[in-house]
């Protein structure tokens, strides 16, 4: 348009075309003309109608309130600048419209040049940029909102911003933000940059109902509710907070629901004025698009709580369990551990893990294996475990237990993730445990042999007896006058039988004690049975029990150590008798059985004794649980132990009758040996991953 | 007193049964010997016996069962205890009640005839 005026015939002082004018008026645009010296010569109708002013009023610009006071210095220097330089104009300004409200115009002036070139008269056009400023600004707004919200900045600074925001964009309105605690329906912290903590404190606590006020009606009812006038609305003349609101001068009142995604009041984005009235639908839209970033922003608080709690509990779940864990990229050696994976590792937080790091700290012993188990090639999804022990920088030495799964990415690279246990307190104890269960065993070991020493000087002195009388008569008989040869004969033959009779019950404990040693072999339970039974027979006798041994016909060896087993039988034999000592009303009877179902040999010693009571029978077993006065316990928790390391079971049941019975069983040995377990076998399953 | 006075043996030891008796009888008294405390007791001999050697521990009734049913029955024959236990609480059991002797196996000839003279002199 300034570019036609420009090409307007080259007269003197042209005159202004009546066609022209009427172009000018019918345009939307405010059109003025100036002269070279600025002052305002004419205008169209849309700058008359736009201020609402006369020609006249429009000419004294410089000093009413047409042109924003702000703006004024900015607009006459860049008018200047065009009027002494003949330089297009163009500028920014707000211009008063009519109805009060200061407008953004985009202002182009061109010169109108004579024939000479000199400028006669400057043509201004000025286009009204109000709405698209205002979309720029509020997109800036929200564009640094919603950057501060993926900063992931304090909540309470965006919220402080927000408002800050909104006030600027409508300044006819001060605004606030309250945050709803969920589980209490109470209004917690409220933000709001203008009115300050004065108003948003007392606020604090309130309960989340219609009748407490705008915001609690709104967040109840997911729904804005707007209160033209505080003062005088009846749904809150009884509030407090008509109150609080009249003090701070505030009169409108329209409160909307800040909604999660599924719909849940996550809080409430109020806006006041100071006179009554109803947002505009400029506000409304700033109300719209506001409390969706203040949704957004509080929901990623929420999450990001969340989510920090759930690490902290993460955390001290894995520091509890000493247990750590670990993410390696193959083909980088990217490595991302846990806290506590670097306190099991004793690597200082926030140092760079690297493999070589990671293999420092593997137990020089177990470096070939760990290192043998990462180079083997995996596939997606398998699973690994293994035991490795560290040796840390100040000499200590971990055990840690390692599972990882494998995973192949898009590309192919395979990925480890996995968790490290410190096990070590549990090895320790095991340990200890292993140690204290050998020295139990010696001390079973010894208390048996003092049975066995009670037992053996019964069976010597036997026979020993008889030979003393025998010689001591066979002398007697030899003294006498005349001697009596024959007699002596007789007993010196007896003396021998005795003699011999001793000697077999010595052979018999060699046979016993010269296997003390841990040794494994084959073994004949009905054998070894039968040796215990004619070793304790006295004993047993003694006790006036009844022995019956019902040994089963062909029954398969087993492997172990004979003298552990015969330790265990024995145990039951001594235990059943003992169980039958205060028996008085019934026979004392002990029936020993041998038998095998193919897999295991089963030996059962069943007493008639005064049995045990009712409830677990597993107790019997416990170290140093003892029904007998005098006894120490070990002996059934120690027999359980080498029934254990036989890898065969000992338990005990009630008899239907009176008394109990104690069985054990024990793998038949394999026919195959080659590869059959060794008795420490199954432990080492747990090295090897 | 009497060199043909009853001594009964009870043991349930058969070597002690054969040997036992050809020992006092070269000491000059009469013997009998019994397997069981129960066979001693359906014998016949109980009444004449002088002197009772009994062992401890065997099937069935026990020696100090056999000391005890005695008691009962009013019938305090003197009575040596012999056994092949090296308990000595044993010993000290029978000797409260009432036992002459205690003799704990082997045993030499000259400890077997004091105690057997003693028991009978205790008659």
């Amino acid at each position: 348009m300034a570019k036609d005026l420009a090409v307007a015939p080259a007269e003197r002082v042209p005159p202004i075309r009546p066609d022209y004018l009427l172009v000018a008026d019918s345009v939307p645009a405010l059109i003025g003309i100036v002269a070279p010296d600025g002052a305002v010569e004419s205008c169209n109708r849309a700058v008359l109608e736009y201020f609402g002013a006369t020609l006249e009023e429009i000419r004294g610009w410089a000093t009413s309130k047409l042109v924003h006071p702000d703006d004024i210095p900015a607009v006459i220097a860049s008018q200047k600048h065009s009027w002494e330089t003949g330089e297009r104009l163009l500028s920014e300004h707000r211009l008063l419209r009519s109805d009060g409200v200061y407008r953004w115009f985009k202002i182009y002036g061109e010169p109108l040049r004579n024939a000479e070139g000199e400028i006669v008269q400057w043509y201004l056009l000025q286009t009204d940029i109000d709405d698209l400023k205002r979309a720029e600004s509020l997109l800036a707004g929200e564009k640094r909102l919603l950057e501060m919200v993926a900063l992931g900045r304090p909540l309470a600074e965006i919220l402080n911003a927000l408002g800050t925001f909104v006030e600027q964009m409508a300044p006819e309105c001060k605004c606030a933000v309250f945050l709803i605690d969920p589980g209490e329906h109470k209004f917690q912290k409220g933000f709001a940059p203008s009115l300050g903590e004065a108003y948003t404190r007392p606020l604090q606590g309130v309960p989340v109902v219609p009748g407490s006020a705008p915001c609690g009606a709104a967040a109840v009812n997911k729904t804005q509710v707007i209160a033209f006038d505080i003062e005088s609305d009846p749904r809150w003349l009884a509030s407090s907070y008509r109150d609080h609101a009249l003090a701070f001068g505030l009169r409108a009142v329209w409160s909307t629901p800040i909604l999660s995604r599924s719909g849940e009041a996550l809080g409430t984005f109020a806006v006041y004025q100071l006179h009554p009235g109803s947002p505009t639908q400029i506000q409304q839209d700033l109300i719209a698009q506001f409390t969706h970033i203040a949704s957004i922003a509080i929901a990623r608080a929420k999450s990001d709580n969340a989510i920090r709690r759930s690490e902290a509990f993460l955390a001290e779940g894995q520091r509890l369990s000493s247990t750590g864990s670990f993410y390696w990229r193959r083909t980088t050696d990217e490595i991302i551990c846990s806290d506590e994976t670097y306190r099991i590792f004793a690597i200082e937080p926030g140092t760079p893990v690297t493999v070589k790091l990671i293999t420092s700290r593997i137990h020089p012993d177990d470096l070939q294996r760990f290192n043998a188990r990462v180079e083997a090639r995996r596939t997606d999804g398998s699973r690994a475990e293994a035991e490795y022990r560290l040796l840390l920088p100040d000499g200590s030495i971990k055990f840690v237990h390692l599972v990882s799964k494998t995973t192949a990415t898009e590309s192919g690279e395979m990925e480890y993730t996995g968790v490290i246990r410190d096990v070590t307190a549990a090895r320790v104890a095991e340990e200890t445990l292993g140690r204290l269960r050998s020295e139990l065993a010696h001390v079973a070991r010894v208390t048996t042999l003092g049975a066995l020493t009670a037992l053996i000087a019964h069976e010597v002195n036997q026979p020993l007896a008889g030979i003393v009388t025998n010689a001591s008569t066979c002398l007697r008989m030899l003294a006498a006058d005349p001697p009596n040869v024959e007699g002596a004969r007789e007993t010196a033959r007896r003396t021998i039988r005795d003699g011999e009779r001793a000697s077999e019950v010595i052979a018999r404990l060699r046979a016993l004690f010269t296997k003390k040693t841990t040794t494994t072999g084959s073994i004949d339970l009905n054998e070894a049975t039968r040796e215990v039974v004619a070793l304790s027979m006295s004993e047993l006798q003694h006790q006036r029990v009844a022995v019956r041994l019902e040994a089963a016909d062909d029954l398969p060896p087993v492997k172990g150590d004979r003298v552990q087993l015969q330790q265990v039988i024995l145990n039951l034999l001594l235990n059943a008798s003992d169980a039958m000592s205060t028996v008085e009303d019934r026979p004392r009877e002990l029936v020993i059985a041998t038998s095998s179902d193919g897999a295991d040999v089963h030996v059962n010693v069943r007493d008639t004794g005064i049995g045990f009571d009712a409830g677990d029978p597993d107790r019997l077993f416990d170290a140093f649980y003892t029904t007998k006065p005098t006894g120490m316990g070990i002996g059934l928790s120690v027999s359980r132990s080498i029934m254990e390391l036989h890898n065969g079971r000992l338990w005990a049941t009630r008899n239907r009758g009176p008394g109990a019975t104690f069985s054990f069983s024990i793998p038949c040995e394999a026919p195959d040996l080659l590869g059959a377990p060794g008795l420490t076998d199954r432990h080492q399953g747990m090295m090897v991953g | 007193m009497t060199a043909t006075a009853l001594v009964s043996i009870v043991d349930d030891d058969e070597s002690v049964r054969e040997s036992l008796p050809d020992l006092l009888k070269e000491f000059g008294f009469a013997v009998q010997s019994f397997a069981s405390a129960e066979e001693f007791l359906a014998s016949g001999h109980v009444d004449e016996t002088r002197c009772l050697v009994l062992d401890i521990a065997m099937p069935g009734m026990s020696g100090p069962e056999l000391q005890r049913e005695l008691t009962r029955r009013n019938q305090p024959i003197p009575i040596v205890f012999i056994t092949a236990n090296e308990d000595s609480s044993e010993c000290a059991r029978v000797l409260d009640a009432g036992a002459v002797s205690c003799l704990i196996k082997p045993f030499s000839e000259t400890a077997l005839l004091r105690a057997v003279t003693k028991a009978i002199q205790t008659e």
